[in-house]
């Protein structure tokens, strides 16, 4: 390729980088701006930062236990879903029987709509008075986590190659004993992948959680629009509650960033 | 493709694995996808409203659906909103992602660092992401606003997201802003994995770039950009957060996609009979979607154990 092609493509990938990074720096600088800078006719670059904004909102406005929502929340969610989605996951992989085609179907429920999910999902969580709990969002988030779950893992138990079974079964394992023993250690990898998705999707979920939690469960996601108000808003907080809230999601997707694409189509592309 | 059931004894003690392994998970699908979607259909038979007095889920037969089809212009405008939503999206971030993902396969050096730093924008929670371009776009004080401005490309007083000409378009571009990486990352993979030897031979036999990429990396590409295609359009569908950060779905209804009409029947206006409807019809679409990815994967897999 020549010079003036390969200058051409840098500039271009600099050009997108600065496109997709600016508003989120941006965000985060408004976090550490004062009242006066945030506000300022000129956007501003250079400032002196202040820490303010972070103990005001989450000490002072009491923010910290949406914090630890977010947090019980999604890894509780995360817990379930593995429990009950790995073992299903391994017999789509490994298992033949006349209705599978059509029981993975139903595990292709991550795509519902969640306004549609969540109608329903309200009314009947009222009923039983589990409104504004941990629980309701945890059962809710379980619904997409689920069928990543079994998605996923059902991938990765496929890529095992079948001579491991048979070499498991000659060694006398039972089959759940093989499952446990044998393929759940092979799979360990993808399963903390899997897992971290998990995490990520529910630590990020929004819908559900402005509907079915309003005060006592309330996540990270569910307190920012409750600081955005026609009148008055006050950015910095805002923003610092956004840092707190995106700022493990940088760490896990570096961390993931192998399994991203098989999580992201629902195993469909193994990337 | 079954494993063999010969051998070891013992081994037949274990054929009922199957159904205890999957009962859990079924169980709990029923109870919290089922259960609520019946639910759901029931109550769109009912007048129930939380803010209307006496009407609390008596029986009104197909009255609901009757308003939806006749007497809710409102609702097929927002679906005619939601599906040019849609199509703006899904061919902006197909294009802007296969393009990128293009120049990242030629691009060799620290590629992936720079995919990790473009995947950003998609790993963040949505509604951060409405909140940021939010705080960018505010009309006094917004740092893209201030230069749009400056540019001449705003004018003084305009702002974007309260502008009726240019809330769908800015909200469009967001969206791009948000998902092309997701286009970019699929398609990447998918180039990556292709096979070398056509492109090798076709290198050979003196081919440009431009005929390679047609004639080979796109036919290659098919099903992997149909899938993205699809997966994308089926997501931009079910939009809610950003829209609901940004716009609200104003000004006045022009951003009101499916989701955020579904919101307000149900959780400002407490219509819940006639949103139960809504509802239903935002699921009956998605799900539709949803059978044709299905459809699609396993024609995938078919076709590639075939080769």
């Amino acid at each position: 390729m020549s010079r003036g092609w390969r200058m051409a493509m840098v500039a271009t990938l600099v050009v997108v980088l600065v496109i997709a990074l600016t508003p989120y720096l941006w965000l985060i600088m408004t976090s550490l701006k004062s009242r006066i800078d945030a506000l300022a006719d000129q956007p501003v670059w250079l400032f002196t930062p202040t820490f303010d904004h972070y103990p005001k909102v989450f000490i002072d406005k009491d923010y910290l236990p949406l914090l630890w929502n977010s947090v019980v929340v999604a890894s509780t969610t995360t817990l379930l879903s593995l429990v009950v989605g790995v073992p299903a996951a391994y017999v789509f992989a490994r298992h033949d029987f006349a209705a599978k085609e059509d029981l993975f179907f139903f595990f292709t429920t991550r795509m519902a709509p969640p306004i549609s999910v969540v109608v329903p999902m309200f009314l009947l969580f009222s009923y039983i008075g589990l409104i504004d709990t941990r629980t309701s969002l945890i059962l809710a988030h379980s619904t997409f986590n689920l069928s990543l779950v079994v998605w996923m893992m059902r991938g990765f138990f496929a890529d095992i190659p079948r001579e491991i079974d048979e070499a498991a079964q000659m060694d006398g394992h039972s089959r759940a004993g093989m499952f446990l023993r044998v393929l759940l250690p092979l799979a360990a990898p993808g399963m903390a992948a899997t897992a971290v998705l998990c995490f990520m999707l529910s630590w990020n979920e929004f819908l559900y959680a402005l509907i079915l939690v309003a005060f006592e469960g309330r996540t990270l996601t569910v307190g920012i629009p409750g600081l955005v108000t026609p009148h008055g808003t006050l950015w910095g907080q805002v923003a610092a509650v956004a840092v707190v809230a995106t700022v493990p999601i940088i760490v896990f997707t570096v961390i993931v960033q192998k399994h991203l694409v098989r999580g992201l189509t629902f195993g469909a592309i193994k990337g | 493709m079954t494993v063999k059931e010969s051998g070891v004894a013992g081994w037949l003690v274990d054929r009922g694995v199957a159904p205890v392994f999957l009962a859990p998970s079924l169980i709990l699908l029923v109870v919290l996808l089922v259960g609520p979607f019946v639910y759901m259909v029931g109550i769109s038979f009912t007048d129930l409203s939380y803010a209307l007095p006496n009407h609390d889920g008596n029986f009104v037969g197909f009255d609901n659906y009757r308003r939806l089809m006749r007497d809710d212009p409102i609702f097929w405008s927002s679906f005619a909103t939601t599906l040019g939503f849609v199509a703006a999206t899904v061919s902006i971030e197909s294009l802007a992602g296969l393009g990128l993902a293009l120049l990242l396969f030629h691009h060799i050096k620290r590629r992936r660092f720079v995919l990790t730093l473009l995947l950003i924008p998609m790993m963040l929670a949505p509604v951060a992401v409405g909140l940021m371009w939010k705080l960018m776009l505010q009309g006094e004080f917004g740092m893209l606003t201030h230069y749009l401005r400056v540019v001449g490309l705003l004018g003084a007083q305009t702002a974007p997201l309260s502008t009726l000409s240019l809330v769908m378009p800015t909200i469009v571009l967001i969206d791009a802003w948000e998902w092309t990486p997701f286009v970019t990352l699929v398609l990447l993979a998918g180039m990556l994995s292709l096979p070398r030897e056509p492109f090798e031979a076709a290198i050979m036999d003196g081919a440009g770039p431009l005929r390679i990429f047609r004639d080979i990396t796109m036919p290659l590409l098919r099903t992997i950009i149909a899938l993205v295609l699809l997966l994308r359009g089926i997501d931009a569908f079910k939009e809610f957060d950003k829209v609901f950060i940004l716009t609200g779905g104003g000004p006045g209804i022009a951003t009101e996609l499916l989701s955020i009409y579904t919101w307000r029947i149900n959780f400002r206006e407490w219509d819940l009979g006639y949103g139960a409807v809504v509802a239903f019809m935002v699921y009956l679409v998605v799900l539709i979607l949803c059978s044709v990815f299905h459809k699609a994967i396993y024609w995938t897999e078919a076709r590639e154990t075939r080769r």
